[in-house]
């Protein structure tokens, strides 16, 4: 044992040193996430409301007045103008200064009076299929509710025939960050531990400082867990900050243990590491090891059920997002910290990350080659 | 100690090392010469195990150098061209780093960084990081580094490029001192006054071993010193002018400047007065004329010319 890892105090001593003594490094491995973590954190916000909508009111009666009032009572529109012209409500969106237009036509309050199919037109901007679709269903719902109601006072009946009552379980107020920050928090440490780990031993090699590791006795393994230790605690203090973030600027509350979800963290940044280690025994300089990590980053942000749902991606997305360790951290997280699952319930992604982490660092110790050149 | 035997280095088509065979003995100071690209550093990494040979085969005291790379990890001592030491860490840092990379620890540790901060006189910078001390300075720690763990070998792949003179000696001393005590050198060098110090000396040129042996030797080499042929050295105002001058006339061979004389290879029958003569047609007239022997930079001249088939 004492031998498999020869070297390794003494690589452990020097990183600890030459990462702490590099304010520079420390800034920009701390810094970009902390703000990608907050851009992030607000700009992936799918909850709809408060959407510009313009109106076009042929009819001019109580009843109208009603119907837009609904509309806007529903908290998903606002209303920021009144056109005179269907073309001029058509430019309003084009122009982009509404998403949707309200037109009543001059006949409505007639129609509804006398029994007849009363029309309302509804124009959308389609260009945003979430902001769309969320328009649709609201306008949608609110014609229901209104034709509903106006049913019920004709039959005399006071209540409706069927009621659905929805309950909603782990995030009831339904808030996005709720469910974006955890996945924020597993794409951002992968940045983070994978760019540095990937850095710190390519920069060895431009400086000349390998070569001289290569002549010493130093063993594979002791080189590589010397190098990994260290950025696993900074990873471990990364962590902490970003859910301390998550916490109380973005006020997820976390529903499962800690513990639980520290455990997950650790074997993840470990996965991270070993990564990037990877990345840096191949990689000749820097340039190339940021290249070649981003080929791991881009899919982690894209097939990881970070942003998409997995469930509704082509089999090949899918299966893609099988391979990363992010997917697998990332519907951790969301159990513990939404669900309050326990590591009992998840402890197969414990298990997978551990075994991938345990390869990746396997074959980086593996491919590390003794020589240069 | 050192035995190469048709040591090859091939990168694809390019041989960055050809068939090189030579022996270095215990205690000696083994100089390797040659131009920049010429697979000096690619010798030396080959000898410390970093690169597999293609062909050939080299061995330090006995045991090879491919196939019992973890055996002659303890023999040998490293230092390579670029400054190689963690520029964040202290002088102190840096040996108790190499010192824990090469097993020790506790007391013995201590011990050893006290042995080479005290051989290289590095006490006042202890406490200094390695990036902010002087080339000398910086050459000194990484030498001691290389000397943690006492190899028997130590490779140095061009100590002194970049570093003022008095540091230059200052480190050539602390090179004799090692020698002194039976350590093997074998050091990398574009300066031919550090060639003339060494022991032994080897020239490799275009990635082949042109010649090999102790100075005095190769500067009695016949190619170095054709017959029928004398070295002269001239000393005169007006360098330039005169070598002009010189090189026309007929019987000299070769002529070169050095500072403030002119080194000239002329046929014997040449007399001091007929370039005397020579020189004072041109306004020069006052003109030092002695023989010399051949330096070591003149024995290279002549073996590369004669290699790259220019026999003039």
């Amino acid at each position: 044992m004492k031998l498999l890892f020869r070297g390794f105090n003494a690589i452990l001593y020097k990183e600890f040193l030459v990462v702490l003594r590099d304010p520079l490094t420390l800034f920009f491995m701390f810094f970009p996430p902390l703000i990608e973590m907050i851009a992030f954190g607000y700009a992936l916000d799918n909850d709809v409301k408060h959407m510009a909508m313009v109106v076009l009111n042929e009819d001019r009666t109580v009843e109208s007045r009603q119907l837009i009032d609904r509309f806007v009572n529903t908290q998903t529109f606002r209303v920021v103008g009144e056109v005179q012209s269907v073309d001029e409500m058509a430019a309003a969106i084009r122009r982009g200064k509404a998403y949707i237009g309200l037109q009543i036509p001059p006949n409505f309050t007639r129609d509804l009076h006398a029994g007849r199919n009363a029309q309302v037109q509804v124009l959308i901007d389609g260009s945003s299929s979430t902001i769309a679709s969320s328009a649709l269903n609201t306008a949608l719902g609110v014609s229901f509710r209104e034709s509903v109601f106006r049913l019920l006072g004709e039959t005399g009946r006071r209540e409706l025939p069927v009621e659905v009552r929805p309950q909603i379980l782990f995030n009831p107020a339904m808030r996005s960050p709720n469910f974006f920050v955890p996945g924020v928090i597993g794409v951002v440490l992968q940045i983070a531990t994978t760019f540095a780990t990937a850095m710190s031993l390519v920069r060895e090699r431009e400086r000349g400082t390998l070569e001289q590791l290569l002549v010493s006795p130093l063993s594979r393994w002791g080189l590589m867990l010397g190098k990994l230790v260290p950025y696993l605690c900074i990873g471990m203090v990364m962590a902490s900050g970003l859910i301390a973030i998550m916490n109380w600027l973005f006020h997820v509350p976390i529903a499962g243990s800690l513990s639980a979800l520290f455990a997950g963290i650790v074997v993840y940044i470990f996965c991270l590491l070993s990564l990037g280690l990877l990345v840096s025994t191949r990689a000749q300089n820097q340039i190339q090891a940021l290249q070649m990590s981003m080929v791991f980053i881009m899919p982690s942000v894209f097939f990881s059920g970070f942003i998409f749902p997995r469930e509704t991606m082509p089999w090949i997305f899918y299966a893609i997002g099988s391979l990363l360790p992010t997917t697998y951290f990332i519907e951790l997280a969301r159990a513990v910290i939404l669900r309050g699952a326990s590591l009992a319930d998840f402890w197969q992604h414990l298990v997978i990350l551990a075994g991938m982490g345990l390869a990746l660092f396997a074959l980086c110790a593996l491919r590390f080659r003794k020589k240069i050149g | 100690m050192i035995a190469c035997e048709n040591l090859t280095k091939r990168f694809g088509h390019f041989t960055a090392v050809d068939h090189v065979s030579f022996t270095v003995s215990k205690g000696s100071i083994f100089g390797f010469l040659g131009p920049n690209g010429s697979g000096k550093s690619t010798v030396i990494r080959m000898l410390c195990g970093l690169l597999e040979p293609s062909d050939g085969r080299a061995t330090i005291s006995g045991h090879d150098v491919a196939r019992e790379t973890d055996r002659i990890k303890s023999l040998i001592g490293y230092m390579s061209q670029k400054f190689s030491l963690y520029d964040e860490l202290t002088v102190h840092e840096n040996l108790m780093f190499y010192g824990r990379l090469y097993g020790l620890s506790g007391a013995g540790l201590l011990q050893r960084r006290d042995e080479l901060v005290a051989l290289a006189h590095l006490e006042p910078y202890l406490h200094r990081r390695a990036g902010l001390l002087s080339g000398g300075w910086r050459q000194r720690l990484a030498m001691v580094c290389a000397l943690v763990h006492k190899p028997s070998v130590l490779f140095l792949d061009e100590p002194t490029a970049g570093i003022d003179p008095v540091a230059r000696r200052e480190l050539w001393d602390l090179l004799f001192e090692f020698s002194s005590i039976g350590m093997t050198l074998f050091v990398t060098t574009h300066y031919m006054d550090e060639a003339e110090r060494c022991s032994h000396v080897g020239y490799i040129y275009t990635s082949k071993l042109v010649v090999c042996g102790e100075p005095d030797d190769l500067k009695q080499l016949p190619v170095v010193n054709p017959p029928g042929t004398k070295r002269l050295d001239v000393t005169c105002d007006h360098v330039t002018v005169g070598l002009q001058a010189v090189r026309r006339l007929p019987g000299v061979r070769t002529a070169t400047v050095f500072g403030q004389s002119m080194h000239l290879l002329v046929e014997e029958s040449i007399s001091e007065q007929f370039i005397r003569e020579r020189l004072d047609g041109v306004g020069i007239h006052q003109t030092d004329i002695r023989p010399i022997a051949p330096s070591l930079e003149d024995v290279f001249v002549a073996l590369t010319n004669r290699n790259s088939g220019d026999g003039k």
